[in-house]
């Protein structure tokens, strides 16, 4: 119902913020976080780099990894020595950013994560006026038991990963937001099923899919952030602004937006061949 | 409380007292064509030059020193009557059976229902639709519509088409009072807002009261919208139907009981609605689509019976269901009952009791079709409303006061939302617990008829609210930066019955009106209004799923006061040609519900952390023509209003527009009969409003490889502006000698002009390319909709 037309609107702008766009993880390798400043709503391009910002984590062992851009493309990065990696779960970890006189800081603690267990695939179509087939996969993992736990959930079809404004996953639990106490069980249906794109896999895909674990207030973020992508129509509530945990550390200096999430991440993968091909 | 009773009381007996030595004239009024009671009906007594109006059962009275009267009886639309009467030593019990007037006479259009009513009768920012108009005004799919036609009234707008409910004087949509013969609709929308609930076939009256509010009414703040039902044809079988694009409609009535002198006992009627649009898809519908349900459909029943003179018992019932889904469904619906008894103590006393029932329920369901393949991995959740209440309201007529008084005791069940999940094969069931509450009221209001210029009524209601046990209550962390969720700091467990809050409000409601001339008025009035229930959503058009709560210890109860002024005016031929009013009113509102950013307002057992309480102000300008008679008739409706709210926690605290503040509202209804034809008549509605206001962006930044914006104040920016033309043609079927059956043709047009009248306008990435940003503008309908309509009667 209802029709959509792309229209001219003119925005006022307001001031420059400084953005940060923040996931650290237990995996292996370099880390990375982007600085960058907000734009204008209509100025389409790359988000201009924050460029000259002092970037570094410290955990709650004192430990500090120091995150460097030089060639000032917004990326900062951490790359470990030998065999080293950022992430332990169960540790705290603070970012600290310096730019323009003014500092920031966000903390976040690195919870747990379930492994997953499997992914198979059923031969289906897409949707139930299409013609053709594909095959929809499924991932099985388990919430851990005991307490609130958080997810976000990414997958990637041969290597790209999808990154639809429907494809952003978060999991309460084994299920979605408030809706239920399923603390404990395997992930509900709809959530094993969220890792498609519109016209399903084909034959010998690779499918990738990781589970990673977020803070409550980091879910609540990533919930407003869906909501906000995703709102229109009859039953849009109202626009807001998405929640920060990149505070300046004078109250009354300059404000920023974004997040600074340290995630630990167990991944699966599958290909699409007779092995992982169930009936329907 | 008592003190209220009290004073009900000694008004009662002193006005009793100075009224004795007096004979009293009283009956009732009826259609003479199928018995309906018809409610508003001026019965004038010329050589006293007084007259008292009949009640919504049709029932008047008028105490006058003995002597000689001529009554006379005049309603709009039927033929007036006048009836001498000897008043010697006893009361005369007088009913008349009015008859209408033929086609030529009885253009009339929204109604006040006595010609000169306008100017004359105290109330005011009262609008009436007759059910003949709304079934003329043009209709979206040729679906005749309640509520899409009091939205043609001044003072009433919507926040969109197919929007659910409406929005009255910048109060919100569960601020009004939705009563189907006396009995609250909780939702009152088909299909989310497209079409209502009210089966035009089975409506006698509508009427929509946005200010001056008697204090026989309670419980919202904005406005009532009374919906009283047809009583049946008494007189004789009747069949209506109807044959749309989207229903299909059947009604039945006629007169049952023994016969008392020509005349039956009683009467019922019975109509019924469906949508058939998946009865014809049916075949159609393969593979996983095969069996999907999508329909829509209502039964309204009402009964009654007279069981002699003094009593008289009505039985009313509505029972409507949506249901939506191939696997994954809602379905969704109300359900109300209502039991009535009129009577009569003596020729000044009449008591109306209403004992009513009402559900609104919905159930979300993923495996709509219990599929074997789904027993492992299913969710199912429901939720509902429920209300008992008993309703008692005396009428006692007396020389130029007319007193009013009784109570009202509900007893509601909210029950928030209980839920199945299954995954897996691992079942949980979990939800919330119910809530229940107890809301009563006492009140007491006189008519008086101070002079021949001026007339007062005036009224005193208390309503006591107490939220009570078997229940939680929770308080919150107040150490939480304002606009953000509170978690939960305590929990008290309460017993079944015990108090957890109680609230009470005393609500005084005045109303003058004061006679410039015989054909002009000045009127004033305010009331108070307190809220117990409040409808929890935030998104812009109301959806089904929205859950009603209760005022807790947390939630406090809404309070309205509103003060009206305004002119009124009646000239042309007869003096009564055209109709003319202008209103300004302003209203204070307290304890409105907001939401903190990212509010959970599903299943949560702590949504109270998630609401915000703010005030609201809301004022504006009403002009109202309305030309009752002639070829052309029809009304012209202007509003200029404004409505604001502020809201610690929301936009910097700062007061903003609501999302349905329009500044401008325009409507014009033009009804055409062209004398040269007797079977084609023709009618048009425009529509003009401002644009309602959005929030959009300033700014934006990359997330996680989305754009995120950044917004400025709440409500910052205006759509733009809605305009839409509509246009229907009745055909009349050949009347042929002797047969009793009518039918017609209804051809009509929304949106005659095609617009893409915007509903939203909102901002996100281009699909195809997630580095641009648009503006995105969102239309309901964006093309022109004919329909054609086939009525019967016989």
């Amino acid at each position: 119902m209802g029709c959509e037309t792309v229209i001219e609107a003119k925005l006022d702008a307001g001031p420059t913020q400084l953005s940060v766009d923040g996931w650290i993880t237990d995996k292996p390798g370099p880390q990375t976080i982007r600085v960058t400043q907000t734009a204008q709503y209509f100025d389409n391009g790359p988000a201009p780099a924050a460029v000259g910002a002092t970037v570094t984590v410290t955990d709650n062992l004192g430990k500090t990894y120091a995150f460097t851009d030089p060639d000032k493309d917004s990326y900062y990065v951490w790359t470990p020595t030998a065999k080293d990696t950022l992430g332990r779960v169960g540790r705290t970890y603070k970012l600290a950013i310096a730019w323009q006189g003014e500092t920031y800081q966000a903390i976040s603690v690195m919870n747990r994560t379930p492994t997953i267990d499997s992914i198979i695939f059923v031969k289906k179509k897409p949707n139930p006026f299409s013609t053709k087939e594909g095959y929809q996969a499924e991932f099985f993992a388990r919430d851990l038991p005991g307490g609130n736990d958080y997810y976000r959930v990414q997958f990637w079809q041969n290597g790209v990963l999808q990154n639809k404004r429907r494809n952003l996953i978060t999991v309460q639990n084994a299920a979605f937001r408030g809706s239920a106490d399923t603390d404990g069980l395997q992930f509900i249906r709809p959530i094993r099923q969220s890792i498609n794109p519109d016209s399903l896999y084909a034959l010998n895909d690779e499918v990738r899919v990781e589970v990673q674990s977020v803070n409550a207030d980091a879910f609540l973020f990533l919930q407003e952030l869906a909501q906000q992508i995703g709102n229109g129509g009859l039953f849009a509530t109202p626009p807001a602004n998405l929640a920060t945990n990149i505070l300046n550390t004078n109250p009354n200096g300059r404000t920023a937006t974004g997040y600074f999430v340290a995630t630990a991440v167990r991944t699966g993968s599958a290909k699409v061949v007779a092995a992982t091909i169930r009936a329907q | 409380m008592n003190y209220v009773v009290r004073i009900g009381l000694l008004l009662l007996l002193t006005t009793a007292a100075i009224a004795q030595n007096k004979q009293t004239i009283s009956g009732y009024v009826k259609d003479v064509a199928n018995g309906e009671g018809l409610i508003g009906v001026s019965v004038y007594v010329k050589e006293a030059a007084t007259g008292a109006v009949t009640n919504n059962y049709g029932f008047y009275s008028i105490t006058l020193p003995q002597g000689q009267y001529n009554l006379v009886i005049s309603y709009v639309g039927y033929e007036k009557q006048t009836r001498p009467v000897g008043l010697v030593e006893q009361n005369v019990r007088l009913d008349v059976e009015l008859k209408t007037e033929s086609r030529e006479l009885q253009e009339l259009v929204v109604s006040t229902r006595r010609e000169d009513d306008n100017v004359k009768k105290i109330e005011m920012s009262v609008n009436r639709i007759d059910v003949k108009t709304m079934k003329r005004i043009p209709a979206l799919l040729g679906e005749v519509d309640v509520i899409r036609s009091i939205q043609l009234l001044p003072g009433v707008s919507t926040v969109g088409e197919g929007a659910t409910g409406f929005n009255v004087r910048g109060g919100s949509i569960d601020q009004n009072l939705v009563l189907l013969d006396e009995a609250p609709v909780y939702n009152s929308s088909h299909l989310f807002g497209f079409f209502s609930v009210f089966n035009p076939d089975a409506v006698k009256d509508v009427k929509l009261i946005k200010g001056g509010i008697p204090a026989n009414y309670g419980g919202r703040i904005s406005s009532i919208l009374d919906v009283r039902l047809k009583e049946g044809n008494a007189k004789k079988p009747e069949i209506n139907g109807g044959i749309g694009l989207i229903f299909s409609r059947l009604s039945y009535e006629r007169p049952f009981g023994g016969s008392n002198g020509g005349e039956s006992r009683g009467s019922f009627i019975i109509a019924g609605r469906r949508s058939y649009a998946d009865v014809l898809a049916q075949p159609f519908l393969k593979g996983d689509l095969k069996g999907s349900k999508f329909y829509f459909y209502d039964l309204t029943a009402k009964a009654n019976y007279r069981l002699n003179d003094k009593n008289t018992v009505f039985l009313s019932g509505y029972f409507g269901r949506d249901v939506f889904g191939a696997d994954f469904g809602f379905n969704w619906g109300n359900a109300t009952t209502t039991l009535r008894w009129n009577h009569v103590f003596n020729n000044k006393l009449f008591l109306n009791t209403t004992a009513y029932y009402s559900n609104y329920d919905y159930t979300l369901d993923s495996d709509l079709k219990r599929k074997p393949a789904n027993k492992n991995d299913y969710f199912r959740t429901n939720s509902s409303i429920i209300n008992y209440s008993i309703k008692p309201d005396f009428t006692y007529f007396l020389k130029n006061n007319t007193l009013t008084f009784g109570g009202q005791s509900t007893l509601y069940d909210f029950q928030p939302g209980t839920a199945t999940a299954a995954s897996a094969g691992d079942v949980r069931t979990f939800g919330l617990a119910s809530k229940y509450a107890i809301e009563s009221a006492v009140y007491v209001g006189n008519e008086q008829q101070v002079s021949p210029n001026l007339q007062l009524q005036y009224g005193l209601r208390y309503s006591l609210y107490n939220f009570i046990g078997p229940g939680e209550a929770y308080t919150f962390a107040s150490d939480v930066p304002l606009g953000r969720s509170r978690p939960v700091a305590a929990t008290r467990v309460y017993k079944e019955g015990e108090d957890i809050q109680t609230y009470g409000n005393l609500e005084p409601r005045f109303s003058a009106k004061y006679e410039l001339s015989p054909s002009s008025s000045l009127k004033l009035s305010y009331n108070r209004m307190a809220q117990y229930i409040h409808l929890i959503s935030n998104t812009t058009a109301s959806t089904p799923l929205d859950v009603w709560t209760t005022s807790t210890n947390t939630v406090k109860p809404q309070i309205g006061d509103q003060v009206a002024g305004g002119y009124f005016r009646n000239f042309g031929a007869t003096g009564n040609e055209y109709e003319a009013s202008v209103e300004v009113y302003y209203k204070w509102l307290q304890n409105q519900i907001d939401y903190v950013d990212g509010a959970n307002l599903i299943l949560n057992r702590y949504l109270e952390g998630d609401l915000l309480s703010g005030k609201g102000r809301t004022y504006g300008a009403e002009f109202f023509l309305k030309k009752n008679r002639g070829i052309v008739n029809g009304w012209i409706s202007y509003t200029l209003a404004k409505t604001e709210r502020q809201v610690d926690g929301i936009n910097n605290n700062n007061w903003y527009a609501t999302r349905f503040d329009r500044r401008h509202n325009l409507n014009v209804v033009l009804l055409y009969d062209p004398p040269a034809s007797k079977r084609w008549s023709f009618s048009a509605t425009f529509s003009l409003a401002s644009g309602t206001p959005g929030t959009f962006p300033t700014n934006r930044y990359e997330v996680q490889g989305q754009i995120a914006q950044v917004v400025g104040a709440r409500n910052n920016y205006r759509i733009p502006a809605y305009h839409r033309l509509d246009l229907a043609a009745t055909l009349q079927g050949k009347r042929r000698p002797g047969r009793r059956n009518e039918d017609s043709w209804v051809f009509s047009v929304y949106n005659a002009y095609a617009r893409k009248n915007p509903f939203s306008v909102y901002f996100r990435q281009n699909t195809d390319n997630a580095g641009t940003t648009e503006a995105v503008r969102y239309s309901i309908f964006a093309t022109i909709i004919p329909s054609v309509t086939y009525n019967f009667k016989f």
